[in-house]
């Protein structure tokens, strides 16, 4: 459906996108994910045409879409500020690109009424005057706006940064529910791992303009290919030489001690289970989180963090030795 | 982000908007000063530095130079000492009836310029009510005392105050209150907090303001005109005088130019010096100043005291005004009022008589003309120019402020002496003496402040909305036309307002080039402070003068008043010039 060919970008002598090879597929909600300055609204700016790049080819459908410009590639664009036009009203705001293919009164009308609809907006807020919305309906108004026009793909930039933490949680929902019933090509960019790893059938891992990862949010998140995304996405711990050694003694053969070693909270266990290795340590800290606390371990030079579900069981005092308990096939190495 | 002239000349409107600007630029902006500075040192094609000696042998001259840096100089400290203590009564220290105090020294705000000169004039002038109603009682007392070097730096120092009224109080109301607290908690007195705390802050603002003053000060030409009798006569009112023979002309040219030339060389300065001197206040979260309490009893009484006595003297020249204007001139004149005095025959005369109507209505035309072509023509311009960024907009826009760092007398004097000849630049006509070219000269010297604003204004419009249109559907003209010209209209009719206003009562300009059918108010109101046989005009001024305060006075509310009130409307969230106090400082400068 997408395909970036091995596209450059340059601003002056900074180069934003090195080389860019990328293919995202029909129907499939695909996130562009990276800390800020990172390339990635650059390379969505690039496929909603708003950026010339200075090298490669953008197909979409299989056609060279390069040099067309943004009115005709059929892409709809949800803005990070939602850029409404402030001068009109919501429902004015949804049909501005009607007007502009001069579509008649009551067809605008009846297009108009229907996604403001799809979207949960009421007939009566589309006489309001945009800054009268909250942030999460003036998104849906956005969202509306460029649904309109029946796009073959759509483009998300940041749009859930603006939002308070709990409506976030509960926009990211409708908006994945909206993608799937429209089963629209999506492309979405977010610095915010949770988002990416929530909504996303696939991902790309974003660095420096360079691509470090593509892949389904689990081999992202569980099979991190590069020490960046590992480190990136969600906390996790890094072992000291001597710790692996000690794992390794204790029958983790396959791990390598003269690699950098990572874990994931989640995955050192206070408890011992199958296929597990084990280390001494004592508590240092406990942090409550409510649903599960987070204990600060030392064992020989490693700190390591462990996340345990709060299930009723009694807290671990600071200063108690306790023997953690890691499955080498979690360990990730680089 | 940089955009090649090749992109940018991809739209036909930018071209057609480009060339009109490069026309206007070379016309009007360029080749008359060219044109100055030509016959002045080449006046046969070759150098002559005959305008030179001539100037250094003309004793007139050469003290009215004096003069203007004398004026300019003593201006510089008395305006900030009573500029700073009015921002301070008003805005700094609990000060009981402060906003009433704030009205009255806002007055200039709504009359300055020969409509205060004469004012002043017909209050305190040979001819006026107090020097009369003094001298009913005391017959010694001379008839000219408030005249000369004196009277001058009084009115203007009360008239210029308007600078720190607008910026330093700005400046003053974005102080980080919290380091004033920081310093009372570390025990500092009132006063050491205003000198080691509050007045440093200010410092680039006081200074930019100082400079403004000097500014003022060396080009004034008004006050002098009319206050300063033979005795104290500076640049501009002599480059007046010389102007009108054309024996003198080359030596106005040259006044006019050292005035321009120092006026280029004291804000190049400045634009240095402000570069290396910038404040910024380090607070994340900067907390709204409070108004603080004089610790010690007899500073509290010092300051209201002082604080009402210039209210006083700023508030009784427009009471008296408005007064007046319901009085007959011969009471005024003889300086005995009493309850028969009073009459609306002034009123009826000027609205009833078309002939003294005129001056008003003609100055009305010509500041809406100016004010809408300026901001109708610009409104493309201003766009392309914040548009695209590279070498030949950044050209267009340097040129484009040549109107900013040349005095309005110096351009005027351009405009006449370069087109009383057919040019081939405007089509081989003449345009001395003509109607046309004041409206010409209204419309360039409201080019820079119109430009920056309207600039302001398109910037302040997120570059999304614009992508978003694009991504619509929408082509550039449709995309200006129904997302961007709606969102700057409120900063366009500001401008228009502004710019209306301040053309109003304009003189300095008038006195160049109006046509002698087409008189405006700032020339009538000038011809009625000359002497005895126009004294029954002085009522009418006083007319004038009210009708034109009531003008402002609802303009500035209009522009000021109501979107202070209700800010956070949509229609003014962007392009409101509120937001750039820095802009408008120019603005009042020239």
């Amino acid at each position: 459906m997408i395909k970036y060919d091995k596209i450059e970008v340059t601003f002056g002598d900074h180069k934003a996108i090195p080389e860019l090879s990328l293919h995202v597929a029909e129907g499939e909600f695909f996130t562009l994910l990276g800390p800020s300055g990172c390339g990635k609204t650059t390379a969505l700016r690039t496929l909603a045409g708003f950026i010339e790049p200075t090298g490669g080819e953008i197909y979409i459908d299989g056609t060279a879409s390069t040099r067309v410009p943004s009115e005709k590639r059929r892409i709809g664009m949800v803005f990070q500020n939602y850029a409404l036009f402030p001068s009109m009203t919501v429902g004015q705001n949804i049909a501005f690109g009607l007007t502009v293919q001069k579509m008649s009164k009551a067809d605008t009308k009846r297009l108009v009424t229907e996604i403001a609809g799809q979207v949960q907006l009421s007939t009566d807020q589309l006489d309001k005057n945009v800054s009268e919305l909250s942030g999460g309906q003036q998104q849906r108004v956005a969202i509306a706006r460029a649904l309109v026009l029946k796009p073959r793909i759509l483009l998300l930039d940041e749009p859930l940064s603006n939002l308070d933490a709990k409506l976030r949680v509960q926009l990211r929902e409708q908006l994945k529910d909206l993608q799937r019933d429209l089963g629209i090509t999506t492309v979405y960019v977010t610095h915010d791992q949770e988002e990416a790893l929530t909504m996303s059938d696939r991902i790309a891992v974003f660095n420096r303009g360079v691509i470090e990862q593509i892949g389904t949010p689990a081999d992202i998140y569980d099979r991190s290919r590069t020490e960046f995304v590992c480190t990136f996405i969600g906390a996790i711990n890094r072992l000291a030489a001597h710790t692996v050694r000690e794992l390794v003694g204790g029958g983790a053969t396959d791990l390598d001690p003269n690699k950098t070693s990572y874990v994931r909270l989640e995955k050192v266990s206070l408890r011992p289970s199958s296929n597990s290795a084990s280390l001494r340590g004592s508590v240092q800290e406990r942090a409550y989180h409510g649903a599960y606390s987070t204990y600060t371990l030392r064992s020989g030079e490693s700190t390591i963090r462990a996340m345990v579900i709060e299930d009723g069981a009694a807290p671990l005092p600071e200063g108690s030795s306790v023997t953690v308990h890691i499955d080498p096939s979690s360990i990730l190495q680089y | 982000m940089r955009t090649s002239l090749r992109t940018m000349f991809r739209s036909p409107l930018v071209i057609v908007v480009s060339l009109a600007t490069l026309w206007f630029i070379t016309a009007f902006l360029v080749f008359p000063n060219v044109n100055l500075l030509m016959s002045t040192f080449f006046p046969n094609g070759q150098f002559s530095g005959r305008s030179v000696e001539k100037l250094l042998s003309s004793e007139r001259a050469m003290r009215s130079l004096w003069h203007s840096f004398l004026l300019a100089f003593t201006l510089s400290i008395t305006v900030n000492v009573v500029g700073i203590f009015i921002v301070l009564v008003t805005k700094y220290f609990q000060v009981p009836g402060s906003r009433v105090l704030w009205l009255g020294y806002a007055t200039t705000l709504i009359y300055g310029g020969i409509v205060l000169a004469a004012g002043y004039n017909f209050i305190y002038g040979r001819y006026g009510f107090i020097t009369s109603a003094v001298r009913n009682w005391f017959p010694d007392v001379d008839p000219n005392w408030f005249s000369g070097f004196f009277a001058v730096v009084i009115v203007m120092t009360f008239a210029t105050t308007t600078n720190h009224m607008l910026f330093l109080s700005s400046a003053l109301a974005k102080l980080d209150y919290q380091t004033i607290e920081a310093a009372r908690i570390m025990g500092a007195s009132t006063w050491k907090i205003l000198w080691r705390i509050v007045l440093p802050a200010l410092r680039p603002m006081i200074f930019a303001v100082t400079v403004l003053t000097f500014l003022t000060g060396l080009g004034a030409l008004t006050a002098p005109l009319v206050l300063g009798g033979t005795q104290f006569q500076t640049i501009a009112p002599m480059i007046l005088s010389f102007s009108r023979s054309s024996s003198s002309q080359d030596l106005a040219a040259l006044l006019a130019i050292i005035l321009g030339l120092a006026t280029i060389i004291i804000l190049a300065t400045m634009n240095r010096l402000e570069k290396s001197g910038v404040y910024f206040s380090v607070a994340k979260v900067a907390t709204p100043l409070q108004k603080q309490r004089i610790q010690s009893r007899w500073g509290r009484v010092g300051v209201n005291v002082a604080a009402w006595l210039l209210f006083i003297v700023y508030s009784t020249p427009v009471l008296l005004i408005i007064v007046f204007s319901f009085v007959e001139s011969a009471s005024i004149v003889t300086g005995t009022i009493t309850w028969d005095s009073f009459t609306l025959q002034n009123y009826a005369t000027v609205l009833g008589t078309p002939a003294v109507l005129r001056p008003f209505l003609v100055s009305v035309v010509y500041s809406a003309l100016a004010s809408v072509i300026v901001v109708g023509g610009l409104l493309f311009a201003a766009r392309i120019l914040q548009k695209y960024r590279n070498p030949f907009t950044s050209l267009l826009e340097y040129l484009l402020h040549i109107p900013w760092i040349l005095p309005t007398i110096l351009i005027a004097l351009a405009l006449v002496m370069t087109f009383d000849r057919p040019a081939p630049v405007v089509g081989g006509q003449v345009l001395t003496g003509t109607a046309l070219l004041l409206l010409i000269a209204y419309i360039i010297v409201k080019v820079p402040f119109t430009l920056r604003l309207l600039k302001a204004g398109f910037a302040s419009i997120p570059d999304s909305l614009e992508d978003a249109a694009r991504i619509l559907g929408a082509k550039s003209l449709f995309t200006f036309r129904r997302v961007l010209v709606p969102l700057v209209l409120p900063a366009a009719a500001a401008v228009t307002a502004l710019n209306f206003n301040s053309l109003l009562d304009d003189y300095d300009a008038a006195v160049f080039l109006y046509h002698p059918l087409y008189e405006p108010l700032g020339i009538a109101i000038k011809a009625s402070t000359e002497g005895e046989n126009n004294l029954d005009s002085m009522s009418i001024t006083f007319v004038y003068t009210v009708l034109l305060m009531l003008i402002m006075s609802l303009t500035m509310y209009l522009v000021y008043g109501r979107s202070a009130g209700n800010g956070r409307q949509s229609g003014q969230r962007f392009g409101s010039p509120l937001g750039a106090p820095k802009r408008r400082f120019w603005h009042a400068g020239r």
